[in-house]
């Protein structure tokens, strides 16, 4: 067994926030987070794949010299801090911040460096100040294809099948476009048009938020925009701290299975351990198998982002996160297992084992806060993915979205129907106007499911049946994740329903699919996507029976589940 | 010149304003808002304010009304008020209020669209975050067998027996409204129509919306949000216009009733009764509205509107004196279909309530004292310190007496204030044992200005950035109560050289009403290349939603207006193949061809995105828009004279200079030749603050014309 790794924060400048104005940080926190919402609205205008504008499935943040954040604008949590990693490696790719100059924009996606698949490529632009490097823009977003064996995959068995790795390279040197870099990625791609469209915006984006970055230090003086940072980081970790203050000192833990690795049979546990002492917390991800052979390996970065999201959610008192937010926590890993894969380790479905991980550290802490802490939700993003050519002129399509979930019932109240998970909370899905009107498809369903609440006291959130008839044949990669577990209620609440996939072949054959790549769907086929629910909170026997009634009303369960989990109410 | 009243009824106060043509008088009057009968509380104004000589020779009657909101509100139910959910000026209304009873009838397979959403939280970071209960509940969602596809083909015909059954359940049920939103029907409206046919056959006699005439534009559920407010406020819209007007006539008015919209303009009375959607939101347009006319009489190209009220700063960006426009909006975090004055609000006011977090860092907002209890200042019970009260600490407003009776204390100001000084201190640099004296006083004071300054700030570069416009070379026009005061503190911020602070600067929002055009609009998603047979169709559907607007326009009923009164525009939403996100470019029919209107994109491209793509365009929405100019050469109001050309001297806070100074205390009717700063300009409804480095002048408009002299 390999040494373990402790991945936290080592503190840089001891000693620079003493002497920062209290109100000058204030200015220039908010100032920072202007700027990196106008980084975000640049590249969200400009993208040309819905899966960035639509979705938003991309991260954009900016850092400081030494490589702390400054400031993340709101989109993907599950992206949340993991760009720190990558604008290290990238910097380091091309030699340093020694090489950098004004004008570079460094392309890097390597899944070891990002976290993620090779889809998910970094743009970073170093930020001068009076030829002084003051900090960078990054900006990671998922391309639609860059190689691999497939647009999307969930049965490779190592890193080198996922597409193309660009490890760190500069796409514009001093301004000037680097032909051979560029010519790279559109030979690597199997829908270069729309690859273009992406990069153009990403540097756009980033050079915009690297101005407004550069215009945020002119205006205060490099030595107090330093003491001011220096200054925010302390506020951050205060904030997260404080929180941390209030929770009894202890051990707590959680374990849960993965429904298989993609290419292998048969679920895979994992455990969580988070220790809190003080103000500190140290989440153990240790126990868990050695890296697996599908992609369902998750690379540290994701694995951080993972217990970053958790904390966020429990702790961070609905402030947009800074570096100051993640010092007090401690990560151990061990190198060469799920959470911590070593390279060739396949991981295009790294989000899997990430975003299972992020539930079950909040499920943990139920007995440290248990007002804080819903039961679980569908769990999953419920990611499709489609193309095809079009039959009457040959031109290839393809689009591909996450899908809501219904969410855990709380202490408060009802967990809330078809919200997506939480890791890509801030994602929207496609209208079925707008999907009917781009691709070869008639959704014939898009609905709440009925009884599909975890019964409790109060009641899980619904899951959503979507049904697409696919009007021409195409190919579908099906990325679901707990298909097997049910999503657990809480305090004697029942558990609610997972998800599944189905297809119905015109020749009247169905079959289940949860991770599985290039399923042929002729036309005529009936995809059918049920999504997760939420599951309940406390015993069904002591649901309000007016609530019970109001549900019966509305058609949210029917006469015949009301009977069975609901007897007292009538 | 024509006499217009614009009567604005906001949450707390309405406002009246009479511009007399006769007598050139211009006379602006408050009433507090009565929101069980808000036509009482107009009709009080008027009989308070009005003479009625002047209300029979009024042409216009402009009103800004929220009970369409009101109504909305009554149906949402009661929400956490956050500052995402925060509507500015309205109060919530009382709970014994029922809104309308709403009916949906869905395509098969459709019926919960209302309620899933999008998917989306509003706050991403917030595990527990549930969406409001949806407008209209399960059991009234109705849905109908029959498919449209998206290229207009019938793939299942209507069943008529669907519609019939729910008609029973809608009479069963005591629907008062029924909103029809079938999938694809942006394409072909036939299935929709037919349906209201149905339900009007089956004995359903209320209010039917159908999705297709409110909004025509794609994405069901955003149309079926839309159509559903439609339906909620119809309900309510039209009794309460019909009586309003009623109750004006009784009194002599014999003009035309308008009621503004949230995508700037005003609606005549019949329009606004048929899409009453369309005024839901249109308090804060008009501020944007009157710096857009200002902007256009003074020859200014790029203004940005800077409406500094009690809760909240209103900004909008004017280019060319034309309003930012958006074709969707939110209200109550509802997404509606409708032209949108792209005005943002930030929480910060005079209101707005300073204090320091548990990271120790001093924060301004959104949270505001309100007009009750008020800032500390006011002396009506508040005690936390307000952007106002440190306003006041720093001479940037006077002490003693202002509008409404209320009489402001410095030492209150400097109480509340006070205790800011210690925690402050404590995590800054001065240690641990700082007194609460003046320095620190002074300090809290000088940070919170300054952190309202910064956050104003950055929602100015927001609406400018965003568009691709550099604030540096833009004017920034002032108003509102506290506006002529952070003039100066924004043009530092943002590197502005000019800033104008118009006649009336208090009542400005007011202004703009009485300057209201009629304007109609209409729109129809349209998703195809733009090649050379697309600009035929575009000029068809064109004709065909002019033809909708005008027999309108005919069945108002006071002196019709005929064609040749209205300027028709049409304007096309364009992207690049393969884009979703669109620019709306004006069409020139008739005279464009497919290259002119490509340069034209290409341009705007390039001005808001900073760079320009080979790829071919595609068309996705057609929208056309009749403007009635009803007074196009009004001049701008000009400042009420005061014979009091008294100066005094005060002790104020330079925020260049960062220090106290003498500086003269001027009247605004009282500047003639270039007046220096430090100074205050005070008049009856504002203060203007005139830091060191500025220079005001009075325009022959009415507009004190302030530049900066030396850059920061």
């Amino acid at each position: 067994m390999s040494d373990l790794v402790r991945t936290r924060y080592v503190e840089v400048n001891p000693g620079l926030a003493e002497g920062a104005d209290p109100v000058t940080t204030e200015i220039i926190r908010q100032g920072l987070n202007a700027a990196a919402d106008q980084m975000k609205q640049s590249l969200i205008r400009t993208a040309f794949s819905p899966i960035i504008y639509e979705a938003l499935d991309f991260a954009v943040a900016f850092y400081d010299a030494d490589m702390c954040m400054l400031a993340q604008a709101p989109t993907l949590p599950a992206f949340m801090g993991t760009l720190g990693f990558c604008v290290r490696e990238a910097v380091d790719g091309v030699g340093g911040p020694g090489a950098l100059g004004p004008g570079d924009v460094i392309l890097y996606n390597d899944p070891y460096g990002t976290g993620s698949h090779p889809q998910d490529a970094a743009m970073i632009v170093p930020i001068f100040h009076d030829d002084v490097l003051v900090g960078y823009s990054a900006i990671k977003a998922h391309w639609l294809d860059i190689g691999g064996k497939d647009p999307y995959c969930t049965d490779t068995i190592d890193v080198h099948q996922e597409g193309t790795i660009f490890p760190g390279v500069k796409l514009y040197d001093a301004g000037r476009l680097v032909s051979d870099i560029y010519r790279m990625i559109l030979a690597n791609s199997r829908m270069p048009e729309m690859v273009i469209g992406d990069i153009n915006a990403m540097v756009a984006g980033a050079r915009t938020g690297a101005e407004a970055l550069a215009a945020l230090v002119r205006r205060h003086g490099l030595g107090t925009f330093r003491r001011s940072v220096a200054r925010m980081y302390a506020h951050g970790e205060a904030l997260v701290r404080g929180w941390f203050e209030r929770l009894p000192d202890g051990v707590y833990r959680a374990s849960s299975l993965i429904d298989s690795d993609g290419v292998n049979d048969g679920p895979i546990p994992f455990g969580v351990k988070v220790a809190v002492s003080g103000s500190s917390v140290t989440v153990d991800l240790t126990d868990c198998p050695d890296q697996v052979g599908g992609p369902v390996n998750c690379p540290l970065p994701s694995t951080v982002a993972a217990v970053r999201i958790a904390i966020a959610f429990l702790a961070g008192a609905g402030e947009q996160p800074n570096e100051g937010h993640f010092r007090p926590l401690e990560l151990v890993t061990r190198p060469g297992s799920l959470f911590h894969p070593v390279r060739p380790a396949p991981c295009f479905m790294y989000g899997i084992p990430s975003d299972h991980a992020i539930e079950l550290i909040i499920r943990a802490l139920a007995e440290a806060v248990p007002d804080s802490v819903p039961a679980a939700s569908g769990g999953d993003i419920n990611a499709l993915v489609w193309w095809g050519n079009r039959e009457a002129t040959g031109e290839p399509w393809a689009d591909g979205a996450p899908h809501p979930v219904g969410q855990g019932a709380s202490p408060s109240g009802d967990g809330a129907s078809a919200l997506m998970y939480i890791s890509e909370s801030a994602t929207r899905f496609t209208p079925a106007e707008v999907w009917e009107s781009r691709n070869p498809w008639r959704i014939e369903r898009l609905a709440l499911a009925e009884d599909s609440g975890g019964p409790g006291r109060h009641r899980g959130g619904l899951g959503l049946d979507l049904s697409f008839r696919v009007l021409e044949d195409q190919y579908l990669t099906a990325g679901l994740a707990r298909t097997a577990l049910e999503p657990w209620g809480l305090a004697g609440g029942l558990p609610g329903r997972p998800n599944r996939l189905t297809v119905e072949y015109p020749d009247g054959r169905a079959e289940d699919f949860s991770l599985k790549t290039r399923i042929f769907l002729p036309k005529g086929s009936v995809v059918h996507l049920r999504t997760g629910s939420g599951g309940g909170y406390g015993p069904p026997a002591e649901r309000d029976p007016l609530a019970v009634l109001a549900d019966l009303r509305e058609g949210y369960i029917t006469r015949d589940h009301a009977g069975r989990h609901y007897p007292h109410a009538f | 010149m024509t006499t217009v009243i614009g009567v604005d009824v906001g949450g707390t106060f309405t406002d009246l304003v009479l511009h007399d043509a006769a007598t050139g008088e211009i006379r602006v009057a408050k009433q507090a808002t009565t929101p069980r009968a808000p036509e009482s509380g107009v009709l009080a104004a008027v009989d308070a304010a009005v003479p009625a000589e002047s209300l029979a020779r009024c042409a216009h009657f402009v009103h800004g009304t929220t009970v369409g909101l009101n109504a909305l509100l009554e149906s949402t139910g009661p929400r956490e008020s956050g500052p995402r959910n925060r509507v500015p000026g309205v109060e919530k209304p009382g709970v014994e209020k029922r809104g309308a009873v709403v009916g949906l009838v869905t395509t098969a397979g459709f019926r919960d669209v209302l309620e899933i959403r999008r998917g989306d939280r509003d706050d991403p970071y917030d595990l527990f975050w549930t969406p409001p209960p949806p407008l209209v509940p399960r059991r009234l969602r109705v849905e109908v067998d029959e498919r449209v596809a998206a290229d207009g083909g019938v793939v299942r015909e209507l069943d008529p027996a669907g519609v019939r059954q729910a008609a029973r359940l809608f009479e069963a049920e005591g629907v008062d409204a029924v909103a029809v939103v079938l999938i694809n029907s942006y394409v072909d409206p036939g299935h929709e129509l037919r349906v209201a046919e149905l339900l009007r056959n089956a004995g359903f006699t209320g209010p039917i919306s159908l999705s297709h005439e409110i909004s025509g534009e794609y994405r069901e559920y955003e149309r079926t949000s839309t159509t559903v407010v439609d339906a909620i406020v119809r309900h309510r819209m039209g009794p309460y216009l019909h009586n309003l007007d009623r109750e004006l006539r009784a009194r002599g008015f014999t003009g035309r009733l308008l009621v503004t919209r949230s995508g700037g303009g005003a609606l005549t009375l019949d329009e606004a009764v048929a899409r009453p959607f369309e005024t839901i939101l249109s308090g804060p347009v008009a501020g944007a509205a009157a710096t857009a006319r200002l902007s256009a009489t003074l020859g200014i190209g790029t203004a940005i509107a800077a409406d500094v009220g009690g809760t909240s700063f209103d900004t909008a960006l004017v280019e060319d004196g034309r309003l930012p426009l958006l074709f969707q909006g939110e209200v109550v975090g509802l997404p509606l279909q409708s032209p949108w004055v792209d005005v943002r609000s930030v929480g910060a006011g005079g209101g707005s309530i300073a204090y320091v977090d548990p990271g120790g860092l001093l924060r301004v907002g959104p949270r505001s004292a309100g007009a009750v209890p008020g800032p500390a200042c006011y002396l009506r019970g508040g005690a936390e310190p307000t952007v106002t009260d440190a306003a006041l600490h720093l001479g940037l407003i006077p002490a003693g007496r202002i509008s409404g009776g209320i009489s402001l204390s410095a030492g209150a100001a400097a109480r509340a204030l006070a205790p800011l000084a210690g925690p402050l201190a404590l995590s800054g640099t001065t240690g641990p044992t700082e007194s609460t004296g003046t320095e620190g006083v002074d300090a809290v004071a000088e940070g919170v200005i300054r952190i309202a300054s910064a956050h104003m700030a950055q929602a100015v570069r927001g609406v400018t950035v965003e568009r691709g416009v550099d604030p540096r070379g833009a004017a920034i026009v002032a108003f509102g109560g506290a506006g002529p005061m952070f003039g100066c503190l924004l043009a530092d911020e943002l590197d502005v050289d000019t800033v104008i602070v118009p006649p009336n600067a208090g009542n400005f929002s007011a202004v703009g009403l009485v300057q209201a055009d009629i304007v109609r609009s209409a729109a129809r998603t349209l998703v195809r290349a733009l090649d050379g047979e697309a600009l035929p169709v575009i000029e068809r559907l064109a004709d065909t939603l002019f033809k909708r607007l005008t027999a309108v326009e005919r069945s108002t009923a006071v002196e019709p207006l005929t064609a040749d009164d209205a300027v028709r525009e049409v304007d096309l939403d364009l992207r690049h193949r393969g884009q979703e996100h669109t620019l709306t470019i004006p069409l020139r029919p008739g005279e464009d061809d497919v290259e002119s209107v490509t340069a034209r994109f290409s341009d705007a491209y390039h001005r808001t995105f900073g760079h320009r793509l080979p790829d071919p365009l595609e068309v996705v929405t057609v929208r056309a828009t009749t403007r009635v100019v009803l007074d196009a050469d009004r001049p701008p109001v000009p400042a009420p004279a005061a014979g009091d050309t008294a100066r005094s001297l005060t002790r104020l806070w330079s925020f260049r200079r960062r220090a106290w100074a003498e500086a003269p205390v001027v009247r605004r009717s009282a500047v003639d030749g270039p007046l220096e700063g430090p100074a205050l300009v005070l008049e009856p409804t504002a203060t203007t603050y005139l830091d060191a480095g500025f220079t005001a002048e009075a325009h022959p408009g009415g507009c004190l014309m302030i530049r900066r002299k030396d850059r920061r």
